[in-house]
């Protein structure tokens, strides 16, 4: 059966309610009559032998020689991949990393390539535990280099593994790790999850360090990207390829390898989520049933553990390697061909369920920055073209927001919170006046390099990643959120959607339109 | 006339002790204090003049007592039965109104000559606070003899103890000066350094008092400017009263480890305890006021404290265990704050702390942190409340004797700004 | 003054008496004749049956292959294994087949289980260990351990000396195996154990013992040739430890027909460096769960 497209619902009063995401709950709620609601793209038919198909990709490259020519005794070798924050939920065993790095050290093994580093490409997210990257590269990997110390991860504050390569014409100063930068041959493994990630991004942000981050994760930047995962449209998307261009103009000779997944999220007993709700079959109804009053009765924290552990069942669609350009024009064109939809025009209102998950906080907890992160940031700029919400709009989110950090992995976070947030929630004020001293501070900088911490200045570039729908709309309004959570990061708490809709009337009249983002599972709006 | 004395009676101290693990205050109804007949205290002496007081403060020291909670140390500085209340604005028999400072010293006691402490003007430290020929006590309010402010029937003070009011200065006001005393002796006292950072835990009277008196005398010169000022509160009333006075960040009391970090660039040595954001630190501010007194906060105090710096300890503290091992490895200083008496400030002006404590009052109008006043009849609603002023959004809770005064008296007093709630 | 507790407690040494140094066996000088004594070999016995055997089945679903071979062989033999982790001795000696069980002793590192007095006692008692140095038998080992063989004890030794320190086979020392087998003239029966070392992994840090299946295959018992040296024979034991680890993985036949051709897989993995290393090592088997059977 072929997955049908995308879908953009017209709600009338025959339409059954709409599932929305409440962090680690759901809820039901009735749209008004009159609202769109965009479904996602079924998930497409996964590849058969995904072996064999990256074999192929490895031996017939774009715009390369094949990988097993390029690799010769006493050659450095340094394999890259993107870390725990792809992809989301994380995927069952084995995961696609895994197949395709031990498919290029099976090559390697046979060219007898001795100096081999496997560099876990962070920038300035968290380091990965044992467990994290025996799921990411599988045991056998796992073995065969960590006990030897050669399965790195990033670390973009030590001074001895940082190489500067040069500034682009506009400026930005490209630094990367050094192992990777003077390695004879840099592949690079990449799980192209949005539109956003990979191509020049891959390398010249995951490898970076702050003094290269900060060219284009400010203020500045993300307000001019509209939005960041339409590449013409994203001065984020030139400034990482005027950095790339450097950096394969400097001589580092990168084989990038890339990958699509299909949009299977959620395993078969959680199908219902995948599902529309006039599609949902009894089994469908009494599985939310049960689960919504179960996770009612659960402590959060055990239900957190619970939607943690959930593995999706994404499947290899689509595995291209080469030059890193060519490759990603090719990628690019899957994922939208996996997660485009049409919308025709915008809205005044957008309404959306965040997930309990975001790529920032993988086994750990959703707090209030995040939350407005992955609304804000990631799901109000799934578009291209125009957004989907008017200038001077509303955006209207469903999450609890716990005033709730986990101070082993964001403890920057919280100082964020209550000292900078509670002085003002301008991005450009933020950087001018508290960036530096938290990108510097030494403590954050030691959780960073031997702890499990994000950086210190991490908590900034969430804000940042808000700052093109800060700047674009008129009021955020939280639903069922934590009241002081919630002013306090200049938004407006509402008890209940019919609530929120009463508050946004203030700012767009008393009938608006409004268009619900149905997703996870992931989509890309082409707004026209 | 009518006076709330507090008598030594085993029974009901234990049973304010029991009642009193309820929630401060709550022993008041049971406890050995009692509303009774007395004739006003005889005059001790020459230079001893009668006190008639219009508002008396209730302060933790008074709540301790009446909970039984106060060390054992105390008995034989204090002589029973006495009438408690150390915190009066009062008038004399001309009408001029007058601030108490309670504590009884040589000159009070007429030892002459006087001990060295007193010699130099640190009354607070007077070495003959059991002699002389009054009863022990070491303030009126603790003493047989003097009487106290929760009385109508008055007290009698010493000249040396009295400090006139000026008419600007409000009752409220002027009730308020003895607790800014110990707060501004507290800050005179801990050789602050200019741009550090201080700490202090605890926002009651005495924490906000400590506030104000630090930016009051620093604004003024008088001492160095701290760099940051961090408050730890623990209701938001506090807070904002915090922050109002000059506070640089006042924050939940399990945050102000997290702030101070941040503010004096220190490293964490150890995992934060549950419900704590950050462990102890390897830095820290430079002087830490713990206005709390319990084992839990001289704790938070030392885990905040730079290494050689110095921790205050402000309120009165009782019998607690804290593990002393930081505090050696750290070589911290733990010092007390008591009372008040005559102040050495930056260059080399000697200045009496009462008088420094009503700068600082009328700096900030500090007379609006009494929050309610009470005739004595009602007095266990009064210590009640005292007792949880913080959870009902109270500061400083006081006695009004005015009203009563006015009508046995016949004549009206002075008009005032404030009252009864 | 003081009293003292003397003599309801030991005495103290006057400070005038020189002390002689107390005199403690451990190591290589322990007396471990009372671990034989019979008593103390039913105990062991009873342990090895009913403790041992059942907790290593647990750990460890073991295969045991190639005991035809010990059909015809007579008591003692010297049975020679490799060795890549601690659960090597338990799996090893509960699979033996029973008439060598109870009458083998094993040689064990002597600065590992032997020094300290608990552990001499502990391991004496459970797997009838006998102390010997590493890398070669010296004499003293040497001469207890003939005595041993030559009243009737089966012995069971590893001639890399140590377990692996990744994966791969170490050298096979002719001063073990091979020269005890010339000196007593007691058959050697090569051993291979697989699958050991997922289970109790040589790391660093303690970790519980993850489930995983074993296999212990023996091999055809060798005599030394005539007028062949320890060297010579200790390469053809490892050959045949090699022989038995290929059929484990593949199956009688085959290893046969590559040991005649000699392409028989050495038990010491590439000639490379690292990764390249631990990459060719076989991977951990997919660990079978007892599932319901399909209906």
């Amino acid at each position: 059966m072929t997955p049908r497209p995308g879908l953009v619902l017209e709600v009338d009063r025959s339409t059954p309610p709409t599932l929305f995401w409440h962090g680690e709950r759901f809820v039901l709620e009735r749209l008004p009559e009159g609202s769109r609601i965009i479904y996602a793209p079924e998930p497409l038919a996964a590849l058969e032998d995904p072996v064999a198909a990256i074999r192929h990709a490895l031996l017939h490259p774009l715009d390369r020689d094949p990988l097993p020519s390029l690799l010769s005794p006493g050659m450095r070798l340094t394999i890259c991949f993107d870390d725990v924050s792809l992809p989301l939920p994380p995927m069952q065993a084995p995961d696609v990393r895994q197949l395709v790095i031990e498919q290029v050290l099976d090559m390697a093994a046979e060219a007898g390539v001795d100096d081999v580093v496997l560099v876990a490409a962070l920038a300035l997210h968290r380091r990965m535990t044992e467990a994290e990257l025996r799921h990411a590269l599988g045991d056998r990997v796992y073995d065969a280099f960590a006990p030897h110390g050669l399965l790195t991860q990033h670390d973009a504050e030590d001074p001895g593994n940082l190489l500067h390569l040069g500034t682009t014409d506009k400026g930005e100063e490209v630094e990367l790790n050094k192992r990777a930068a003077t390695s004879d041959l840099l592949v690079y493994v990449n799980i192209n999850l949005v539109a956003m990630d990979g191509g020049h991004k891959s390398v010249a942000t995951g490898l970076a360090s702050y003094r290269s981050l900060r060219h284009h994760h400010n203020p500045k930047t993300m307000v001019h990207s509209r939005s960041f995962m339409d590449a013409p449209a994203s001065e984020l998307h030139s400034s990482n390829w005027r950095m790339g261009r450097l950096i394969a103009d400097s001589g580092v000779k990168i084989f990038q390898i890339e990958t699509t997944l299909n949009t299977d999220t959620f395993p078969s007993q959680f199908g219902f989520l995948q599902r529309r709700e006039w599609e949902w079959n009894l089994r469908d109804r009494a599985t939310y049933v049960a689960t919504a009053a179960a996770l009612d009765r659960t402590p959060p924290r055990i239900a957190r553990q619970i939607f943690h552990s959930i593995r999706a069942p994404h499947a290899l669609v689509s595995v291209q390697a080469g030059e890193v350009e060519a490759v990603h024009a090719l990628t690019t064109a899957n994922v939208w061909k996996q997660q485009g939809v049409e919308v025709e025009g915008q809205t005044d209102i957008l309404t959306m369920g965040l997930p309990y998950i975001s790529p920032y906080n993988v086994n750990s907890i959703m707090n209030p920055i995040l939350v407005a992160c992955l609304g804000l940031g990631y799901f109000f700029n799934l578009y291209r073209g125009k957004p989907l919400v008017r200038k001077g709009g509303v955006v209207i989110m469903h999450h609890p927001t716990p005033w709730e950090f986990h101070p082993g992995h964001h403890p920057s976070y919280i100082d964020f919170f209550e000292e900078v947030l509670s002085d003002t929630t301008d991005p450009v004020e933020i950087s001018k006046t508290y960036e530096e001293s938290f990108a510097t501070d030494p403590w954050y900088v030691h959780l960073y390099r031997t702890g499990h911490a994000y950086h210190g200045v991490h908590p900034f570039y969430m804000w940042y990643w808000c700052a093109h729908a800060l700047d674009h709309l008129g009021r955020v309004i939280v639903v069922g959120g934590d009241p002081a959570a919630v002013r306090r990061m200049g938004f407006s708490p509402a008890t209940s959607l019919d609530d929120a809709l009463e508050i946004a009337s203030d700012v767009v009249g008393r009938s608006p339109s409004l268009t619900h983002l149905h997703t996870p599972p992931l989509l890309l709006a082409d707004v026209r | 006339m009518k006076a709330l004395v507090f008598e030594r009676n085993l029974p009901r101290f234990a049973a304010s002790r029991l009642a009193s693990t309820f929630g401060s205050g709550r022993g008041a109804a049971i406890g050995p204090l009692r509303l009774a007949e007395t004739d006003p205290p005889a005059l001790p002496g020459p230079g001893w003049t009668r006190v008639i007081p219009r508002l008396s403060g209730i302060c933790g020291s008074d709540l301790a007592t009446l909970d039984g909670r106060s060390s054992r140390y105390f008995e034989h500085i204090v002589s029973f039965p006495f009438v408690p209340g150390h915190e009066v604005v009062g008038e004399l028999e001309s009408g001029e109104r007058v601030v108490l400072e309670p504590v009884l010293g040589c000159v009070a006691r007429g030892i002459d000559p006087p001990c060295p402490a007193c010699g130099r003007g640190m009354l607070g430290d007077c070495e003959r606070i059991a002699f002389g020929h009054l009863a022990p006590g070491l303030q009126t309010g603790y003493c047989a003899d003097t009487g106290g402010g929760w009385s109508h029937a008055g007290l009698v003070a010493h000249e040396s103890q009295l400090h006139a009011v000026p008419d600007a200065c409000s009752d409220e006001d002027a009730v308020m000066v003895e607790p800014v005393a110990c707060a501004t002796h507290a800050v005179c006292d801990a050789n602050l350094e200019d741009t550090g950072t201080v700490a202090v835990l605890g926002a009651g009277t005495l924490g906000l008092s400590l506030v104000a008196a630090l930016r009051a005398l620093s604004s003024s010169g008088r001492i160095a400017t701290p760099g940051a000022l961090l408050v730890g509160a623990r209701y938001p009333h506090q807070r904002r009263l915090a922050t109002d006075l000059g506070a640089t960040a006042a924050l939940a009391p399990d945050q102000l480890t997290r702030a101070v970090r941040r503010r004096s660039g220190s490293l964490s040595v150890a995992d934060p305890r549950p419900g704590r954001a950050t462990g102890p630190l390897s830095g820290g501010a430079d002087v830490v006021f713990d206005c709390v007194g319990s084992a839990g906060s001289i704790a938070q105090c030392l885990e905040m404290v730079r290494p050689r710096g110095r921790v205050v300890l402000v309120g009165m503290p009782g019998r607690v265990q804290v593990d002393l091992a930081p505090l050696w490895q750290r070589e911290i200083r733990l010092a007390g704050a008591y009372a008040y008496g005559t102040e050495t400030l930056r260059a080399g002006e000697r200045v009496r702390t009462f008088d420094l404590a009503f700068e600082v009052v009328a700096a900030h109008g500090l007379g609006r942190l009494v929050s309610a006043t009470y005739p004595i009849d009602r007095f266990e609603e009064a210590v009640q409340h005292a007792g949880a002023a913080g959870r009902r959004g109270a500061v400083k809770v006081a006695f009004d004797l005015r009203r009563a005064n006015e009508r046995r008296t016949g004549r009206a007093s002075r008009p005032t700004t404030g009252g009864t709630p | 003054m003081k009293p003292s507790r003397f003599p309801f407690a030991k005495p103290t040494w006057p400070t005038a008496v020189p002390r002689p140094a107390p005199e403690r066996h451990v190591g290589l000088d322990y007396d471990h004749d009372w671990s034989r004594r019979y008593p103390v070999r039913l105990a062991r016995a009873i342990v090895l049956d009913n403790v041992t055997r059942p907790a290593a089945r647990l750990v460890a679903t073991t295969t045991v292959r190639g005991t035809e071979h010990l059909r015809h062989v007579t008591a003692p033999v010297i049975f020679a294994a490799n060795h890549a982790s601690h659960l090597d001795t338990p799996i090893l000696l509960t699979s033996l087949p029973v008439r060598f069980r109870h009458r083998t002793v094993v040689a064990a590192a002597a600065d590992y289980f032997f020094d300290r007095h608990w552990k001499a006692v502990l391991w004496s008692f459970s797997l009838a260990a006998i102390p010997i140095e590493r890398a070669r038998v010296n004499r003293r080992s040497a001469d207890v351990a003939s005595d041993l063989l030559g009243n009737g004890w089966n012995l069971v030794i590893f001639p890399e000396g140590g377990r692996s320190p990744d994966g791969w086979g170490q050298p096979f020392s002719p001063a073990s195996a091979a020269y005890l087998s010339r000196r007593t003239g007691r058959p050697v029966v090569p051993v291979h154990l697989s699958g050991t070392r997922h289970v109790l992994p040589k790391s660093g840090e303690p970790r519980l013992p993850r489930r995983s299946p074993v296999s212990v295959l023996f091999g055809m018992p060798l005599s030394p040739d005539d007028g062949e040296d320890a060297r010579k024979f200790s390469v053809r034991i490892e050959r045949a430890v090699a022989v038995a680890a290929d059929e484990a993985s593949s199956d009688w036949w085959q290893a046969r027909t590559r040991h005649a051709r000699e392409e028989t897989p050495s038990l010491r993995g590439p000639e490379a460096s690292g990764w390249l290393r631990s990459w060719a090592l076989d991977p951990r088997p997919e660990a079978g769960r007892d599932t319901w059977p399909r209906v």
